[in-house]
């Protein structure tokens, strides 16, 4: 049995759909960020397919990729960093208390 | 390129049960747990997929340094009892969520079955490793190099942000 290209867009398109309902749904801050990434993986296994099964010159979207991954870190840390600033005011992780920020 | 079904299956498998365990656990210790899962079986289909790099740097970065930074803020912010209340989603976002995942997976299936048997992909059952590391050299440094240069400046940037905020906050 061969893998196609469409087992991994699958696979990417769970992975940005359980993201995108875990940032929409769940209240921790924390886990909302972490949905986020989980999104971000999706999308960089969907570069990851078609540079593989679509672009065997170049290979754009390992580079893409790379800058993605380069990208979510950053924003991961200025995100937690803002949510440890206001943790100090609000002395709580449920994300309906940060409508102010 | 890995063409092999059971590893395939097997990583769709882990990678499914802890992206469901990651958002429905209700203690946020166990889900980043299960998240630093979710991020190792995503450097397996990188691996899988022919791009070895992409792979050490899903491990390296999401796999164990951002675990770690978000392992600091929960123990940074973990102070008071009454922040981890247990989130229970109620019966009718239950039923309209699976109303739409129904949806969702029928107009999926429709659409596959209607998609042409035979697309003119480019045939890449054996994906030369030393072109993979020869277009990563030309893309770093020649097509996005500016991209490359952008990027570096913005880690630095934050580097230095947050260094300055931590001093100023002190």
């Amino acid at each position: 049995m061969e893998i196609t290209i469409y087992h991994y867009l699958s696979i990417g398109l769970f992975m940005f759909l359980a993201g995108l309902i875990g940032t929409i749904l769940v209240k921790n801050v924390i886990k909302v960020l972490i949905s986020i990434e989980i999104m971000l993986l999706g999308v960089n296994i969907n570069f990851v397919t078609f540079a593989t099964f679509c672009d065997g010159i170049k290979f754009d979207g390992y580079i893409f990729t790379l800058f993605y991954t380069g990208i979510g870190a950053v924003e991961l840390a200025i995100a937690l960093y803002l949510f440890y600033l206001m943790f100090q005011k609000k002395k709580s992780d449920n994300i309906e208390k940060y409508g102010d920020l | 390129m890995i063409n092999n079904p059971i590893i395939f299956y097997t990583a769709s498998f882990l990678i499914m049960v802890f992206t469901l365990i990651t958002l429905m656990n209700k203690n946020v210790i166990y889900s980043l747990l299960a998240s630093i899962m979710v991020f190792f079986s995503g450097a397996i289909f990188f691996y899988m997929l022919g791009s070895e790099y992409n792979a050490i740097i899903q491990a390296a970065v999401y796999g164990l340094a951002v675990p770690v930074l978000i392992g600091l803020s929960i123990m940074f912010t973990q102070k008071n009892e009454d922040s981890t209340k247990i989130e229970k989603l109620s019966f009718l976002t239950l039923i309209f969520g699976m109303i739409f995942a129904f949806i969702f997976v029928d107009t999926i299936i429709f659409s596959i079955s209607k998609l042409p048997k035979v697309f003119n992909f480019v045939e890449l059952s054996q994906i030369n490793p030393y072109d993979v590391i020869s277009s990563f050299a030309a893309g770093i440094f020649i097509n996005y190099v500016w991209a490359f240069e952008l990027l570096s400046l913005l880690l630095t940037i934050v580097i230095a942000g947050l260094t300055l905020f931590r001093k100023k906050g002190a």
